[in-house]
């Protein structure tokens, strides 16, 4: 089958359970909003080709349980991601406290340079809010990681937060591949390496690799 | 296209004016809402329609309506009136009233073409176009549903066995090798195959193939059969040239649909590959497996409808015949040979002409139809409209040549002929055909050679063979050699071959062998050595049977019989609450009724007192969590621009209290006076109103009081001296409020709820000040007959017995957040379980505050213990124990409130009873906790028993087994390997797909399977099935009939799996996409299939 894309990112949802994962990831692959998740287990994951500066690029996010007992299995996910989304609940103090934990375990078993966001869901229940805006920026500053409050259910900065992290991504996949061919001349080998990846499309490893 | 365009001018003009129409106004309702607050849509679209999902409308197009707002906004209307699926409604309402809107020579106002307009738009309007997407989206990942229908129509493809590794069943395999035949068949069904799945892409739009014309409901007769069948017809462009193909309803809808038709006609039945003797003479290759086909006689089913589907290249049509008759319009394609194609039905209405039109568009421009449709008559440039200058089948029609009457009205015959453009080539070819000299291939894709065959392999196949056997035929033959030469190079050839078929054959019996003794060793564990038949059962365990099989007693003791019959069968909805309990070995078979109620009252009993024992600790967690939340909030109101260090947050804001305890624990000097200085004014309140004025029969009891007082003295002397100076100091005050409720439930549930409200008051207003209530639950009707009535005043002796309830103000963070679970779980619970003998209320401000805002972080020993007073254990929970009840209740609550909610037993009510399953059971094993998904087990236990306390029991039978699967086992890696044995062995061909793709050996698509036994794969009647057949299977197939289940999902679906050729995360959309949707029965009954097919294997060493 034809695929239409030029990039294909991998990308991850961890987070406590019931910070609203699963619901980010509805809000930005269907646009829609269901009070009623059920709890996610195992893994899913959802597919949404964006336009990112005249590229299309097809985002696979991958959404896993949030149960710390469950990392064993999610944790086999994070090695092929590019970019990964932390989720906290603003009312839930102590899932943001776990944004810590959940940073140490993406060190340890994702790769170095894998891109990283936090976001801080569920920011439209303010009267049940526990954490302020300004924690949020804070922990990301201390982190160096871009954060954004978010709402699923009333779709604010779903958007943006994805469009965001896959930019980034895509920056850095730039970035990359210019340090790697000079700007002196395209080698022969990027060429090669071209066709390569034309040729298999199938494979996203092969396309738009950052590893 | 004209229609469009129409729509779009008479429309746009008058969709304001049509307010008298309900759908019109609507319509311009949304449109006016729709151009007046384009920014703000998307929230307004989601209150309007807070079910469907927001149409693609509003989700892609509101960048490009703000930039482009003119012409999209004159023709909003029409999109949000399809999308309303209105659209159709409001053009009749318009044609129906053309006369007020539209000039009289409006396209709407005519009679006639006005209602067409109305009733060609019933059609889209019928589409959701709300789910719509991105075009690229389908060609690129379509959806687990067309996967499926695509696999259907193409579902005859299998792949031939020669391909395949010698599979499980013997005779199939000798067959295979004896029969010289099927390689050549083999080959023949390999091409088949492959074109078949072209065939079924090519249906669709695709990248490579245009779509230029469908329509179904087209008729076709086939050979064999009595009268036309119903098909899709459709008109492709692809670059081999315009092909032209039928096919039979019953292979677009796949046969699950097609079977209520059908079975007049073929008698189908479900059979095992050894079983059938047929063969099927098209594919040959699988007449039936008993994987996913179902026997038809001398052909498969597939292939029945398969030799009835047209496939027509144009290029090899030369006329094209049209009869048209009042009933309908047939038309008849015949080849360059002369041969007729079965004729064509077409509806009334036009749909010939249009396909007419469409097939000479589509000519363009290597061919054109002689003679031409509409061109040259100028007027038929509308689409529909065109007279048509023809040529009358002279042997037919002689006077139709002067005449010239409309299209639409007139029956008659006509010929067209399909002209190629090279035609001097054409004539050339056949020409040179004949004199066997090749000339160059032809610019067209246009066969030399006349195809006679019209199934759906065979021009494909054609294609291809064409040239190449113009090129063998001319090849020149080698120039003669010395016979001795030729002798001795064939004799040669000959020892060569015989000695690798004999090698050949060698190695493939031995690589058998091999793999038969593979299977053995690593399948005899999973199945049962016994093949336990299916004979006389037919129905399952209905009711019926169920009582006949119980004695007066109600005695069961054929068990074996018991288990046989629900496996094959199932068991009958109505019973099955009195069925399971026995399946999951709660009941043993052979106990009396008498016997069983008796052990249902006892375990309820127990359930009840595990019940009262976290209902305790419950409440402490709830006050710290209420605290924690104070915590935050302040901190949030108080100081959101400097965010602290967080784990000394709980301490800054209860700072009198707790930052003196954890620095110092054992001293509380500086706090007590503030709390004598709260004592007094919340006191009063608490006190002074229920137990007297209010409550009639709430009395005092100072017995029991000063009981309890003692107790409790004796016990917080332990841990802090200070707090029983403060307790002491509280006595005179906790006499007037110490209450001990009797005599009839109603009475305490009165009394609870009092107790409740005044907590919540008193929290309200001593708040942080912890609200202590132990509620005694004791046998109190050890001899129980009816436990309401038998509840008397406690007895000091039962005071063992008892175990306590701490309740901290109960309803501080139930009843104001509006949780059902928390406030409402001691209100509800407690007045129904009987055994609640006696309800005291104890204010006991400052034990409980101390020891509830002790902070979090606090270390296990520093004697935060909490306090329960009347309690049998000595109700001293450490630190530990609470911080982990509070993690795990925590994670219940969350995983509660969103289980199966679109599932209408769950009720607020019923999900509280969830909670209390899953929070008994988490209580006894908290060591292992709550792990996700536990909910999900409950829930179709508590469905079926409806009552918490059988629930429960069944539940942790269920764990028995279940709680191995969960990552703190091991039995999940054992699944995956023994999935991984079973596919090599009993499917190699998907295997080695798998093993391909590497990624996905380990299986983790299956987890969810095996961790909620398919519960999130089926729906909830098949749920219950499944698990009867999971539950029984182990005393009658296999201990490991899961394994099975997921080898049957896998199964239903390896032909999909392995045409597409899905990756790790192709099956895991496929399969989560599938979630719910598959047959249930068929995979069940499959699934026993695979089982008796492993154990026949072992049985034949």
């Amino acid at each position: 089958m034809a695929k239409t894309y030029d990039c294909l990112f991998k990308l991850l949802l961890i987070g406590d359970s019931g910070v609203g994962k699963t619901s980010i990831l509805f809000r930005f692959s269907e646009d829609a909003f269901n009070i009623s998740f059920i709890s996610t287990i195992g893994i899913d994951f959802k597919i949404r080709t964006i336009d990112l500066d005249g590229k299309k690029v097809k985002l696979q996010i991958w959404d896993t349980a949030g149960q710390e007992r469950f990392r064993t299995i999610t944790t086999a996910y994070y090695r092929g991601s590019m970019g990964i989304m932390l989720v906290y609940d603003v009312t839930n103090e102590k899932s943001f406290e776990n944004i810590k934990n959940w940073i140490r375990n993406i060190e340890e078993n994702a790769s170095a340079d894998v891109e990283k966001m936090i976001l801080g869901n569920k920011c439209d229940l303010d009267a049940k809010r526990q954490v302020s805006k300004e924690r949020g920026e804070q922990l990301a500053v201390e982190y160096q990681i871009k954060f954004v409050e978010t709402s699923a259910k009333d779709s604010l900065n779903v958007e943006y937060a994805f469009y965001t992290l896959a930019r980034d991504i895509k920056a850095k996949m730039e970035k990359k591949q210019e340090a790697s061919n000079p700007p002196g001349g395209r080698s022969g080998a990027h060429q090669l390496k071209a066709n390569e990846q034309q040729r298999k499309p199938t494979s996203w490893l092969s396309r738009c690799s950052v590893l | 296209m004209s229609q469009k365009t129409t729509r779009g001018q008479d429309g746009n003009r008058d969709h304001y004016r049509a307010s008298n129409c309900p759908e019109a106004a609507l319509i311009s309702a949304r449109v006016l809402s729709a151009e007046g607050a384009p920014a703000t849509r998307s929230a307004s679209g989601v209150e309007r329609r807070p079910s469907a999902p927001r149409p693609p409308l509003n989700k892609r197009g509101s960048g490009s309506l703000l930039s482009q707002p003119a012409p999209q906004s004159k023709y909003l209307w029409i999109r949000i009136a399809l999308f309303e699926r209105q659209l159709a409604k409001i053009i009749e309402h318009l044609v129906n009233n053309a006369s007020r809107y539209y000039e009289r020579d409006a396209l709407v106002a005519d009679p006639d073409y006005g209602s067409i307009l109305s009733s060609l738009l019933v059609g889209p309007c019928a589409l959701e176009y709300s789910k719509a997407k991105a075009p690229a989206y389908f060609w690129t990942d379509p959806p687990a549903d067309e996967l499926v229908q695509r696999h259907r129509m193409s579902a005859g493809t299998t792949t031939p066995p020669s391909v395949r590794r010698p599979i499980l069943n013997f005779r199939r395999s000798l067959n295979a090798s004896s029969d010289d035949g099927s390689v050549v068949n083999a080959g023949t069904a390999n091409t088949s195959a492959s074109s078949a799945k072209d065939y079924v892409e090519s249906l669709h739009q695709n990248s490579r193939a245009t779509l230029l014309y469908g329509k179904n409901n087209v008729r076709v007769q086939p050979k064999d059969v009595e009268e036309p069948m119903p098909g899709y017809l459709s008109l492709h462009q692809s670059a081999a040239g315009l092909v032209i193909k039928w096919t039979p309803n019953q292979l677009m809808n796949g046969y699950a649909e097609s079977e209520g038709i059908d079975k007049s006609q073929f008698r189908w039945h479900l059979v095992h590959v050894s079983a059938c003797p047929h063969k099927c003479i098209l594919c040959s290759a699988a007449p039936c497996t008993v994987f996913r086909q179902r026997c038809a006689g001398s052909l498969c089913i597939n292939c029945v409808y398969w030799a009835m589907s047209l496939q027509v290249c144009v290029w090899e049509v030369v006329y094209v015949h049209v009869h048209r008759s009042k009933a309908s319009d047939a038309l008849i394609l015949v080849g360059q040979d002369g041969v007729q194609r079965p004729p064509i039905h077409f509806p009334k209405g036009g749909h010939l002409l249009s396909f007419l039109s469409n097939l000479e568009t589509g000519l363009l421009p290597h061919g054109q139809l002689d003679p031409p449709l509409w061109s040259q008559r100028g007027t038929g440039k509308v689409f529909g409209r065109g007279k048509i200058r023809r040529r009358p089948l002279p042997s037919l029609c002689e006077s139709g040549e002067s005449e010239e009457p409309d299209w639409e009205e007139v029956a008659g015959d006509y010929v067209f002929r399909i002209v190629n453009n090279a035609i001097t080539d054409r004539e050339a070819m056949r020409h040179s055909l004949l004199e066997r000299v090749v000339q160059s291939p032809p610019r067209t894709p246009r066969r030399p050679l006349a195809s006679t065959s019209t199934t759906s392999s065979d021009s494909s196949t054609m294609s291809v063979d064409c040239p190449s056997t113009g090129v063998n035929g001319h090849t020149p033959t080698p120039p003669p050699n010395p016979i001795v030469e030729e002798v001795a190079s064939i004799e040669l050839v000959c020892s060569t071959m015989r000695r690798q078929i004999i090698s050949r054959a060698f190695y493939g019996w031995l690589a058998y062998c091999r793999h038969l003794s593979t299977v053995r060793t690593h399948l005899s564990g999973l199945v049962n050595p016994n093949i336990i038949s299916k004979e006389g059962i037919e129905s399952g365990l209905t009711e019926e049977i169920w009582r006949s099989m119980m004695d007066n007693r109600g005695v069961v003791t054929d068990k074996d019989e018991v288990y046989r019959i629900v496996y094959y069968g199932g068991v009958q909805h109505d019973i099955r609450r009195e069925v399971w309990p026995f399946l999951l070995g709660y009941y043993e078979f052979g106990s009396t009724a008498e016997e069983r109620m008796e052990q249902d009252m006892t375990y309820r009993r127990q359930y009840e007192t595990t019940m009262s024992e976290w209902l305790c600790v419950e409440a402490i967690v709830r006050q710290r969590d209420r605290e924690a939340t104070a915590a935050s909030i302040a901190r949030l109101t108080e100081s959101s621009g400097k965010p602290r260090p967080e784990i000394t947050e709980p301490n800054e804001v209860f700072e009198d209290d707790c930052s003196v305890i954890s620095d110092n624990p054992p001293i509380v000097s500086p706090e007590p006076s503030e709390n004598e200085q709260r004592k007094p004014e919340s006191k009063p309140v608490l006190s002074r109103a229920p137990s007297i004025d209010e409550v009639d029969n709430i009395e005092l009891d100072s017995e029991e009081k000063e009981k309890d007082v003692d107790k409790l003295n004796g016990e917080t002397e332990t841990i802090d001296s200070r707090d029983v100076d403060s307790l002491n100091d509280l006595e005179e005050d906790d006499k007037v409020c110490i209450k001990s409720v009797v005599e009839n439930p109603d009475m305490r549930r009165e009394s609870i709820a009092e107790i409740k409200r005044l907590a919540e008051g008193f929290v309200q207003k001593g708040e942080g000040r912890g609200l202590l209530c132990s509620v005694d639950s004791g046998n109190a009707n050890l001899n129980g007959n009816d436990m309401r009535s038998s509840i008397d005043e406690v007895q000091p002796d039962t005071h063992q017995q008892h175990t306590s309830v701490i309740i901290t103000n109960p309803s501080v963070d139930l009843a104001p957040s509006g949780s059902p679970a928390s406030g409402g779980t001691t209100a509800n619970v407690s007045p129904a379980r009987s055994p609640l003998g006696v309800v005291r209320e104890e204010s006991h401000s400052a034990g409980a505050s101390f020891d509830t805002l002790e902070p979090s972080d606090g270390r296990p020993d520093n004697r935060s213990n909490c306090v329960s007073p009347a309690s049998s254990n000595g109700g001293v929970y450490s630190n530990e124990l609470v911080e982990s009840f509070a993690l795990n209740l925590h994670r219940i609550e969350k995983d509660v409130q969103r289980c199966d909610r679109n599932y209408p037993f769950f009720t607020d009510e019923n999900l509280d009873k969830l909670r209390n399953i899953m929070c008994t059971y988490v209580w006894e094993h908290l060591e292992t906790g709550y792990m996700q998904g536990m909910c999900d087990l409950v829930a179709p236990l508590l469905v079926i028993m409806k009552e918490e306390a059988s629930a429960h029991a069944l539940f942790s039978r269920l764990m028995h087994r279940a709680r191995d699967n969960f990552p703190s086992g091991q039995a999940m890696d054992a699944h995956f390997a023994d999935m991984r044995s079973l596919i090599q062995i009993l499917d190699c061909e998907l295997y080695e797909l798998m093993h391909a793709h590497g990624d996905y050996t380990h299986f983790y698509f299956c987890y969810r399977w095996f961790l909620l036994d398919f519960k999130r794969e089926l729906l909830y009647q098949d749920v219950f099935a499944a698990w009867e057949l999971i539950w029984v299977a182990r005393h009658v197939a296999s201990e490991h009939m899961v394994l099975f289940i997921a080898l049957a999902l896998l199964e239903t679906y390896r032909d999909v799996i392995l045409a597409n050729a899905m990756d790790f995360t192709d099956i895991i959309k496929f399969f989560n996409e599938m979630a719910e949707r598959h047959d249930a029965s068929a995979v069940l009954s499959l699934a026993r299939d695979l089982v008796l097919q492993v154990q026949t294997l072992i049985e034949n060493k």
